[in-house]
């Protein structure tokens, strides 16, 4: 799928990760692998468990039960070997206002080994910051401060990249900037890049593989492709009159879906049954204007998904 | 770790108020010596007078106190008085002297309670702030264990209470130089210890005197600290170790007038000048009784603090 061919390395690993606050259950038996060089995305509804599986993952919160490495190392017992290899923003990128935006990088590279001056230049430079870096943070727009907190998390050249909700409150072509930006740091650096987000078309358009967790339970992991088109597509008939279209695709095909569509009906099925369909509806005088292929959105998907998936948990 | 400190006190001196509680130190030091230069010299004493006469004088009535005394405590002071005259006699030490820098920077230890003030807020916000400016999730995602962040900011606040001590001795010497000049040869600082009277340069003693005097704002700017990282609230913090050490002193000495346990409580022993200058606050307490007790205080409170601090999920 666009990545073939490339060796498949795992850098962080989730097992069995659970978290329980005060006896209920937040998280519970997550677990994922995700890759080098890849973008793996972290979807799921407002308070499904997104920031406090990455507060884990960064060692901001204690695992219940389970493990999280990173490199190999894990959060609990070797905290600082496995923190070493990650850069992160977790909800918003908040700075000292009171120093200017490159004091808070100095701040940063203090407490790790071997950042140079230059390479605070440089990743200033990276991010865009250089003619208002000096300025106080304060003084500074959402846009900015979100890219200060890439140059934060940066200056160490990471391993693993987690970004939290990273286009919110960014106008489209910052968030348009942001994506470029994460997908070219994974293809150029082969960093595995974790975001979480609940905006769907932001997550088709940036990442490579997409979790997606509902109620602290991690319902699924699929290539985005995948994801979004499943085993079969959609196909939309422009047919008139349409009744006796689906009338008569349900007497002789009755195990494919349809449905009545603004345009004519829908139907699931393979590309190769399409040829058979056309022939049947001009062989019964039925008119054919078009026949498009109808992809399905991310959102369709989640919903779907989602909905599944809540209604046999209540089961 | 020096450069853990280096960015706490980045964070202390890039912010206006810092400045402003330096300032006001200075004013304040100012004003006391602008005042006592104006209002106290004329009562300043004719320092050529015939003093070895009046000491004589002093030590013929403190022997007969002496010898009518039954109680320890007042024994002991009497015997120290006597012995610290009679070393004056022999020695030609008179026991006043012209009111001079080092009288100046000695009345000023006063004002150690108002950098204690500052030191307490600082301590107060350093670890609270960052929870509420949510700055604390950049900070602990770093490779370095939590640990060494709280002491690095635990250190921080000694130094800024060191600089503020320090600014205040400084300057008050500078002032009290200017205001009131320096003797031509200062006088020593007596000791009385164990029966015997020692000689002690006055900057030494001074210096000494500070240190000693800077005991309780440093125990309670650890115990602000400690509410810092447990409660991860600076106005709470900051609210109940000034509250304390305001009134911790007086209801520890009304305490201690019934009851035996008082010695037990933090601010009967913060003040360590007691057994050098004064009478102990309770019979029976001795120098290491409250050196004891204030590295127990210590511990607890510096154990509070970093047991939560690591421990803590964070989820501002």
């Amino acid at each position: 799928m666009g990545r073939g061919g490339r060796f498949l390395e795992s850098i962080v690993v989730l097992k069995e990760v659970t978290k329980v606050i005060k006896g209920r259950t937040i998280i519970d038996n997550i677990s994922f692998e995700v890759n080098k060089g890849e973008v793996f995305g972290f979807l799921g509804p407002n308070g499904a468990g997104k920031t406090t599986t990455i507060r884990m993952i960064v060692g901001l919160m204690d695992i219940t039960s389970g493990d999280i490495t990173i490199g190999g190392n894990s959060i609990k017992t070797k905290f600082e070997e496995a923190v070493k290899h990650v850069g992160a923003i977790v909800e918003n990128p908040e700075m000292y206002k009171f120093l200017s935006g490159y004091q808070n990088l100095v701040h940063y590279a203090r407490m790790i080994k071997g950042i140079s001056k230059e390479k605070i230049d440089e990743t200033v430079k990276l991010v865009g910051l250089s003619d208002r870096i000096h300025d106080k943070v304060k003084t500074y727009s959402l846009g900015m401060r979100q890219r200060l907190g890439l140059a934060q998390c940066l200056l160490h050249d990471p391993k693993v990249l987690i970004l939290d909700e990273p286009t919110n409150g960014l106008d489209p072509a910052g968030i348009r900037e942001i994506r470029d930006y994460i997908r070219r740091l994974a293809r150029e650096r082969n960093m595995a890049v974790i975001v979480s987000s609940h905006i769907l078309s932001e997550m088709e358009m940036m990442c490579d593989r997409i979790g997606i967790i509902q109620n602290g339970r991690l319902i699924d992991v699929q290539l985005i492709q995948e994801f979004v088109h499943g085993t079969s597509a959609s196909y939309e008939f422009e047919v008139i009159p349409s009744e006796k279209a689906i009338t008569l695709l349900k007497t002789n095909f009755p195990k494919i879906p349809v449905t009545h569509s603004r345009n004519g009906i829908t139907m699931e099925l393979a590309k190769d049954e399409v040829p058979a369909m056309v022939k049947m509806f001009v062989e019964d005088d039925i008119q054919l204007f078009g026949i498009r292929e109808v992809s399905k959105t991310l959102e369709d998907r989640f919903l779907e998904v989602t909905a599944d998936k809540g209604a046999s948990d209540h089961d | 770790m020096i450069n853990l400190i280096r960015n706490e006190l980045m964070k202390i001196f890039r912010r206006p108020g810092t400045y402003v509680m330096i300032a006001i130190l200075v004013v304040i030091v100012s004003v006391t010596g602008i005042f006592m230069k104006y209002n106290l010299v004329e009562d300043e004493p004719n320092v050529t007078e015939e003093w070895k006469p009046v000491l004589q004088q002093e030590n013929e009535a403190l022997k007969k106190q002496l010898e009518s005394s039954s109680i320890k405590l007042e024994q002991d002071y009497y015997k120290k008085q006597i012995a610290i005259n009679e070393y004056r006699i022999e020695n030609d030490i008179p026991f006043r002297e012209k009111y001079n820098a080092w009288s100046f920077v000695k009345d000023s230890s006063e004002l150690i309670l108002l950098a204690g003030l500052f030191t307490i807020v600082v301590s107060a916000g350093i670890v609270a702030s960052e929870f509420n400016w949510g700055t604390i999730k950049l900070l602990l995602i770093r490779p370095i264990n939590r640990s060494k962040i709280l002491l690095s900011k635990y250190l921080t606040v000694l130094l800024f209470a060191l600089l503020m001590v320090g600014i205040l001795f400084g300057f008050s010497a500078l002032l009290g130089a200017l205001l009131f000049g320096l003797p031509e040869q200062s006088l020593p600082y007596l000791n009385y210890f164990n029966g015997r009277v020692t000689e002690q340069h006055i900057v030494v003693y001074l210096i000494n005197y500070y240190g000693l005097g800077s005991i309780e704002m440093i125990m309670l700017s650890t115990m602000a600290f400690m509410i810092s990282s447990v409660f991860r609230n600076s106005s709470l913090a900051i609210g109940l170790s000034l509250f304390l050490m305001f009134t911790g002193g007086q209801f520890t000495a009304l305490l201690s007038m019934k009851f035996d346990w008082a010695k037990y409580i933090l601010f009967a022993n913060t003040n360590l000048m007691q057994y050098i200058e004064g009478t102990p606050l309770l019979e029976g307490m001795t120098m290491t009784f409250s050196v004891i007790m204030l590295i127990i205080y210590f511990v607890i409170f510096q154990f509070l603090a970093f047991y939560v601090f690591k421990k803590r999920d964070v989820a501002a």
